[in-house]
């Protein structure tokens, strides 16, 4: 579904973030990105989603080439982005950050907000709220509910569990589960590496810039190697 | 009493002049972070507009088709100036420091200016009065329709503005992008298009301005526009710049403070007092009265 090959992202002239990175994502998966802060993780999601550009190498999405697609036309492509941080409209309600994640729908977004709604109660008690009033994990499930207006085919999920409590993280990671069964296909951006190992179809694991390790979900949290690096021991 | 009543009909109908131009300012900043200085001089322009009409065409047809089409006219003049020049001078600067946008704002302004000069010559031109419709009377009260209209006409366009920006899907777009650009990319709203529209929008607020402002002025000058543009600066900063409400209020109150001046006998000091507002406003609430502060997290 998502085929990225040798993605090279700098930032100015000097800072190489990304270094030569190819990988993909098949339909019906949930792939894990895991890697130390500073490992170009949200890099890579931001320039799949066109917000950075890569100097070299493709993207290519359903069969389509993206990479030099600007990213307000990716999202009606199928491919939804929930930013590192949440990334609320802090000023707009509840209703309205959804009805903005629906604003390349084209249908019915009524039926669609009715079907988050029921997905996420918590966001229909808020939804005259102000977003920034929310709590942590409620502005997360808005992040993600915003992201599932677009219908996507494939979610991109930027650290999802960042600042929350564990029994939040356990409850993000349950939803991520159920879209999933509910058929999105997911790449998943996470520090929690054995959470994001525990459900992941596939893992990937960046070091500074570049993929130094592959394989499904289960062997590598048994690896040695990462035990030590990223599951503590 | 009837003083008293008087005034304060000057300062509304002087008031919601700023605060329309106030609106430009304001919305403009709070999308794309750029006092736009160009923003009074697109009133001159207007007025110009509204002057050509006016003079050129009264002797083919009545008064009062000329006057509609000179309304039209410099409304749309307005409304394709500003969202032209966002397009020629600050979109291709869309990533460059802040400070390069507002110098070329700056640069824009003193080119209207000189342009209109080179073109209209540096005296007034008087604008007849499109709104010649005398006066009515409440008791013992004498007002003007001039003030009237200009009242109701600028309450009716914030009104639809509000009702723009809070309830249809673009003015909800506008909101998200001068909050995140960057989020409002990924909702698959195009940045471009939604800083263009702002654009147009305060622009056509500012040819409404401009039609007003001749009503009560009487004339268009190629400098007309740089201490209207100041003062509706410094209503849009008092209310709080970005804010919408804002800026009506710190327009209505800019309005307020010049008439009371005036009023007393001090007519001289109703510049300074305006910029004295600035000043005070910047040392003891910089946000403004509805803005909020912000707080820029690393």
């Amino acid at each position: 579904m998502l085929y990225i090959n040798d993605m090279n992202v700098y930032y100015g002239s000097s800072i190489h973030a990304v270094k030569g990175v190819s990988f993909e994502v098949k339909p019906g998966e949930i792939v894990s990105l895991i890697g130390a802060n500073g490992a170009g993780k949200s890099t890579i999601l931001k320039t799949v989603s066109g917000l950075l550009r890569s100097r070299t190498g493709s993207i290519t999405f359903d069969g389509k080439e993206i990479s030099g697609y600007e990213a307000h036309k990716i999202v009606s492509m199928g491919l939804a982005h929930v930013p590192e941080g949440r990334r609320v409209f802090s000023n707009l309600t509840v209703e309205e950050n959804l009805e903005m994640g629906a604003y390349t729908l084209k249908g019915n977004v009524e039926e669609v907000k009715k079907d988050i709604f029921s997905r996420f109660p918590r966001l229909l008690e808020r939804r005259h709220q102000i977003a920034g009033t929310l709590s942590g994990g409620e502005q997360q499930m808005l992040a993600i509910g915003r992201a599932m207006m677009s219908r996507p085919k494939l979610l991109m999920l930027d650290e999802p569990s960042m600042g929350l409590a564990p029994i939040l993280v356990e409850q993000i990671f349950d939803i991520i589960k159920e879209l999933h069964q509910a058929g999105v296909t997911i790449l998943l951006v996470e520090q929690n590496a054995r959470k994001a190992l525990e459900i992941a179809d596939r893992a990937y694991v960046l070091e500074t810039g570049k993929i130094v390790m592959s394989g499904d979900g289960k062997t590598l949290s048994e690896s040695d190697d990462i035990k030590k690096a990223y599951l503590g021991g | 009493m009837t003083t008293v009543i008087g005034q304060l009909i000057n300062a509304l109908q002087l008031g919601s002049i700023y605060a329309l131009v106030a609106l430009g300012y304001s919305m403009v900043y709070g999308i794309i972070s750029l006092l736009n200085f160009a923003h009074g001089d697109i009133i001159m322009v207007g007025a110009y507009a509204a002057w050509f009409i006016m003079t050129s065409l009264n002797s083919f047809l009545p008064f009062g088709a000329v006057a509609a089409i000179a309304v039209v006219f410099s409304i749309l003049i307005c409304t394709l100036l500003g969202a032209g020049i966002e397009k020629v001078a600050y979109a291709p600067l869309r990533s460059a420091p802040r400070l390069s946008l507002l110098i070329t704002a700056i640069g824009v302004s003193y080119f209207l200016e000189n342009m209109a000069q080179m073109i209209f010559g540096a005296g007034a031109k008087s604008v007849p009065n499109i709104i010649s419709i005398g006066s009515f009377h409440v008791g013992k009260m004498t007002v003007s329709w001039t003030s009237a209209i200009t009242l109701i006409v600028s309450v009716i366009s914030m009104a639809v503005l509000t009702v723009f920006v809070k309830k249809t899907k673009m003015g909800k777009a506008m909101r998200a992008v001068s909050e995140d650009v960057g989020t409002a990319q990924l909702m698959g709203i195009n940045p471009n298009k939604t800083i263009s529209l702002t654009f147009a929008i305060g622009s056509a607020l500012a040819g409404i301005g401009s039609i007003l402002y001749c009503c009560a002025y009487a004339q268009a000058s190629p400098t007309m526009g740089s201490m209207l543009g100041l003062k509706a600066f410094v209503a849009a900063v008092l209310g709080g710049i970005g804010s919408i409400p804002g800026a009506v209020l710190g327009g209505f109150a800019i309005g307020l403070a010049e008439t009371l001046v005036s009023s007393v006998g001090l007519s001289v000091w109703k510049d300074a007092i305006v910029f004295a507002i600035l000043i005070i406003v910047l040392i003891f609430k910089p946000a403004g009265i509805l803005g909020k502060k912000k707080i820029e997290k690393v």
